[in-house]
């Protein structure tokens, strides 16, 4: 080949490949976007249907909607990811139950873990949402590896809640707030309170015992005592040990359930979102906080309180236009949705079932009415329409089996006002209603808490000062039969004759003055009494059954609790905790009465904040309770000799230190009067010499006195 | 018995005192003219005009022969009390609060609230009853000065001759009890018996006890011989004054709302009641009601049968003892005694022979 040839080809190809080159360095990375290591925005949905080729793109649709709720997913048009990837196995021609959903930022997919947890997809599914960085550690998990059951913690027994229960003296107990103290005393209803425990041991180990209310639970177990920089402590058993500690910064109240298993605690602070708190006794774990105020709901009026269910298994709250239900004791929404209830303003649980009683006010041209429903079917067991309707207290009877609802209405100028009562027969087929109707203002009602009668206090205005209390039976003893012969021959059977349900009023007292009524625990004796700063104090104890009134007095009473046996009660004078006043600052202090209305103890304080009986649960059956009836004249007898051992046992030693500080005092009398007498001299020459123990400065003067004692005629014949 | 109604003062009464045999009662009040009862029939016997100011206190010799009173009007007059008259005026520089003849009589102690630029003073005056009282010297033998207490004005509210006229005792309105020497007025001993002011401070006629009365609703009873604190007596109400009864371990304790809160309050709230308590044990066992106003004074007669009241309400009440008042027997049964009732062991007894 020709060199010059070749020179000319290479001149060519150089020409050619002229601008193919550059002096640049080369880059040899791509422009990609910015990887993101983590996964974080992205979750995982299980639970999902299993749906076939067909349906995969509605299912995809349906979770794309109901995701999009909660972000914005992130999505591709090149490759039509729309967000949601859904696996899907092509040979069984069915989704895998489960897809990946990526949303534009780590919040949404933290919100969506949280949001969608529990959702009911539908009837059969029920969603279970992981991040996806979760599902990558539970990547990890060694699923082959066999499983080690951890050992249970060693067992630690707790002191026996019970145990005041077996008091030899068969004692009620009763706890005192007062100055900076609080003592729980025992009290046998006939000589002196006795302390049990004044928190003593807390005392001298200089830790909290309780620096502001405390309470009992329902079945008297635990002593509950608020320390607000921390929270709740309970104490039970002998010594009262601390059972447990409930962490709640600013506790203001507390609020036990029926059954002892939760504790509500509440700090009554608007800012803080777990304002409540519920926890679980046993264990001391926080099942679930709540604000103070339920979202939605105006901020300026109380807030809606939780109620307990009678046997611990829900707890409910009143929203706007909804009761929330929460079920114990995962504290989540029953069936994951509130109950509705148009307009409701106020609700209640019946005391033994699980039946919720709520009214609503006229609205929309729907009239206003009384509700009853049964939870968790939600069934609606009874509605009542009621007209003209201005308020309405509903108070359900202890046992369960009735509820009045107070009824206040007005006059069609809505000037006036009047009260009729609604009454529920709960435990009859249909739930009856019947009509009170009463044109005076009812200032108070109150059920018998054993029974089926009523009393309330009524009077033409609210402002009267003399008021009428009138009682009412929901049975009737059916009257006498007509004596016509054959009904004759039945009643000679003496079939004992079943009260029938019929309304009827026992009687009306006139011209009382009383605002409060307080039924006994043991049914039929019910005090009046008049309460308040303005009040007259005046303390009435009068029994239904034999129509005996005792007409007793405690000056600016403000309370009367009755014991759980229904043998004492006590009215007490005491002041708030906070914001003390001086027109509280008199008279602080408690009486104890018998229900016959015996004083039998009283007591005073310079401040005085809180009385509160131990209660007691209902232990023995009906038929354990007929025997005891049947065998009274037994037990009185034994109670009462060991009364009377108790009380001589107590006279003795009271006698004893009585005694002794009396020789004490005369021990000292006697010594100062030695002193005088030995400086007696000094003394006579002060009264220059007259002496008061010389018989010669006395004048003795000799009176004889006659008096007739009796004088008797007798004729001497 | 139903009490006899002094109604002779026009004003609330400040104090009343029985004289040594029990057979007159002497009351002041802020109407100027103290007056002198006959204890057995409640008659008033007579006056001592002279006054131009409240008398806040009296003191009646030993042998009922003369009377001085101590009022606001700056002045302490020594009066015959058969004739009335007043014998001596001893002019002081303030408000004249409290009096207290020696034993003996013839001489006496005075307090005086401070006045303008004069401190709050104790004064011993010399008053021998064989001198022409034309003789009497104005200015004091002694006199010791009260100065402030940490820029607090401190005043005297009662002062007494221990026995013997060993020492002055001064019951102060900041709760405390001091001891002068009445010969050099040296402050001998002091302690603070009350958180608040104490109202009256009282011997037993022996002088072998003596008790407290204080705004803090207390009472105490104090051991002269060395000022130990023996017992308390609690009550709701400002106590205004107490004595210990002569003849039995009792206390009467008087008091009640301060008069000036009475008005806004209804007439329950106050508690104008006398209290008995019991010496040894503390606790009230019964009260005696008819005041409508806090009582200021309270005496009871040396012999036991009698106790006059005198109150904010310008009444004194003259009460005669009940029978079962005087036969009532101390509580708790003497250890000689049987022990009552309540015998178990017997009981069972019976028990068992009913079986």
């Amino acid at each position: 080949m020709p060199p010059a040839e070749d020179l000319d080809r290479l001149a060519q190809e150089a020409e050619e490949l002229d601008g193919y080159f550059s002096d640049a360095p080369l880059d040899p990375k791509p422009h990609y976007p910015p990887l993101r290591k983590t996964f974080e925005t992205s979750v995982v949905i299980t639970n999902l249907p299993k749906v076939p080729q067909a349906k995969l793109e509605k299912l995809t649709n349906v979770v794309v909607k109901l995701t999009t709720k909660i972000g914005t997913l992130v999505t591709n048009e090149a490759t039509q990811f729309n967000g949601v990837f859904m696996p899907f196995d092509e040979e069984k021609d069915s989704s895998l139950g489960f897809c990946i959903v990526e949303f534009a930022t780590a919040e949404d997919a933290e919100k969506a873990v949280t949001v969608l947890q529990g959702y009911s997809f539908d009837k059969k599914h029920q969603l279970s949402v992981l991040s996806y960085s979760r599902c990558q550690q539970l990547e990890g998990l060694d699923t082959a590896a066999e499983f080690v059951a951890p050992t249970p913690a060693p067992f630690e027994e707790k002191p026996n809640v019970a145990e005041w229960l077996e008091d030899p003296h068969q004692r009620d107990a009763f706890v005192l707030r007062f100055q900076n103290e609080t003592v729980v005393n025992w009290f046998d209803h006939k000589s002196d309170p006795v302390v049990d425990y004044d928190g003593s041991r807390e005392k001298e180990q200089g830790v909290a015992w309780c620096q502001y209310y405390c309470h009992w639970s329902p079945a008297g177990s635990y002593l509950a005592t608020l320390v607000p920089d921390k929270g709740v402590i309970l104490w039970g058993g002998k010594g009262y040990d601390k059972i447990g500690r409930f962490v709640a910064p600013g506790v203001k109240r507390v609020v036990f359930s029926p059954q002892e298993n939760y504790l509500l605690t509440n700090n009554d602070d608007p800012s803080d979102p777990a304002a409540i708190k519920i926890y679980h006794i046993a264990t001391g774990n926080l099942l679930r906080a709540f604000a103070l105020f339920p979202e939605k709901e105006a901020r300026d009026a109380m807030p809606p309180p939780f109620l307990w269910s009678f046997d611990d298994k829900y707890l409910a709250r009143m929203g706007q236009d909804l009761i929330t239900i929460y079920e114990s004791p995962s504290m989540r929404l029953l069936d994951s949705r509130s109950l509705a209830c148009d307009g409701i303003k106020e609700f209640q649980w019946s005391p033994v079932a699980n039946i919720i009683a709520y009214w609503a006010p006229e609205a929309n041209n729907a009239p206003a009415h009384v509700d009853l429903i049964e939870i968790p079917s939600r069934q609606k067991l009874r509605q009542k329409n009621l007209f003209n309707v201005s308020k309405c207290n509903m108070v359900f009877s202890p046992t369960g089996d009735y509820l009045a609802v107070k009824v206040t209405r007005h006059t069609k100028s809505k000037k006036t006002f009047y009260n009729n009562i609604e009454l529920f027969r709960l435990s009859q087929p249909g739930i009856p209603v019947e009509m009170l109707d009463i044109q005076d203002a009812v200032m108070a009602l109150t059920w018998e808490p054993n029974g089926s009668r009523f009393a309330m206090i009524h009077a033409e205005n609210p402002t009267a000062s003399k008021v009428q209390v009138s009682f009412y039976d929901m049975m009737k003893k059916p009257d006498a039969l007509p004596a016509t012969g054959v009904v004759g021959a039945k009643q000679l059977k003496k079939v004992p004759q079943a009260k029938v349900p019929e309304l009827n009023k026992i009687e009306t007292l006139q011209g009382k003055q009383c605002n409060y009524l307080f039924w006994s625990p043991a049914g039929s004796t019910i005090i009046m009494a008049s309460l308040g700063d303005s009040a007259s104090g005046s303390i009435e104890f009068y029994d239904v059954d034999s129509k005996t009134l005792v007409v007793k007095e405690h000056y600016r009473a403000n309370q009367v609790l009755w014991d759980p046996s229904g043998r004492t009660v006590a009215t007490c004078v005491t002041q708030p905790l906070e914001g003390g006043h001086f027109k509280f600052a008199m008279d602080n202090g408690y009486i104890l009465w018998s229900f016959q209305g015996k004083q039998l103890y009283q007591e005073s304080f310079e401040t005085f904040y809180e009385f509160e009986w131990r209660p007691r649960e209902k232990l023995l059956s009906k038929k354990d309770i007929k025997k005891v009836r049947q065998n009274l004249k037994t037990y009185e007898k034994q109670f009462d000799k060991a009364d009377r051992r108790r009380e001589r046992a107590r006279y003795l030693e009271e006698t004893a230190g009585k005694r002794a500080e009396r020789a004490k005092i005369r021990a000292l009398l006697d010594r100062n009067r030695t002193l005088l007498r030995r400086q007696r001299d000094k003394h006579l020459a002060l009264l220059q010499g007259y002496d008061s123990e010389d018989e010669n400065n006395y004048v003795f003067v000799e009176l004889t006195v006659e008096k007739i004692l009796s004088s008797k005629e007798e004729v001497v014949m | 018995m139903r009490p006899y109604l002094l109604q002779g003062h026009e004003r609330p009464i400040t104090t009343v005192q029985f004289n040594h045999d029990g057979d007159l009662l002497f009351t002041a009040s802020k109407d100027l003219v103290p007056s002198v009862w006959r204890v057995e029939n409640g008659e008033r016997l007579g006056t001592y005009n002279g006054h131009k100011g409240t008398v806040w206190d009296l003191d009646c010799d030993r042998f009922t022969k003369r009377l001085l009173t101590a009022s606001a009007d700056t002045s302490c007059r020594l009066w015959d009390v058969r004739t009335g008259e007043c014998i001596f005026v001893f002019n002081h520089k303030g408000p004249v609060r409290g009096v207290a003849w020696a034993e003996g009589s013839q001489m006496f102690v005075t307090i005086s609230d401070p006045f303008v630029d004069h401190p709050a003073k104790i004064c011993v005056f010399d008053a021998p009853e064989d001198q022409d009282p034309s003789t009497y010297t104005d200015p004091p033998r002694l006199e010791i000065e009260l100065p402030k207490i940490n820029g607090k004005v401190v005043k005297p509210t009662h002062v007494h001759w221990t026995a013997l006229n060993e020492d002055l005792l001064v019951a102060f309105d900041n709760g405390q009890i001091r001891l002068y020497d009445p010969e050099t007025g040296d402050l001998k001993e002091e302690i603070t018996a009350h958180e608040k002011k104490i109202n009256r401070l009282r011997f037993n006629r022996e002088k072998t006890l003596f008790i407290t009365s204080s705004a803090d609703f207390t009472s105490k009873l104090y051991d002269p011989v060395d000022l130990k604190h023996l017992k308390t007596y609690r009550t709701d109400r400002p106590v205004n004054d107490a004595v210990i009864s002569e003849q039995k371990d009792h206390i009467l304790l008087g008091g009640g709302q301060e008069a000036m809160s009475v008005t806004t309050t209804s007439g329950k709230v106050g508690k104008f009641e006398t209290r008995f308590f019991n010496l040894v044990y503390e606790d009230e066992f019964g009260i005696v009601k008819g005041h409508f106003g806090p009582i200021n004074a309270l005496d009871i007669n040396p012999n036991g049968r009698s106790y006059a009241s005198g109150a904010e309400d310008g009444y004194v009440r003259l009460h005669f003892f009940d029978k079962d008042y005087l036969e009532k027997k101390d509580p708790v049964p003497e250890e000689d005694e049987a022990d009552e009732d309540l015998d178990v062991e017997d009981e069972e007894e019976e028990e068992k022979a009913a079986e």
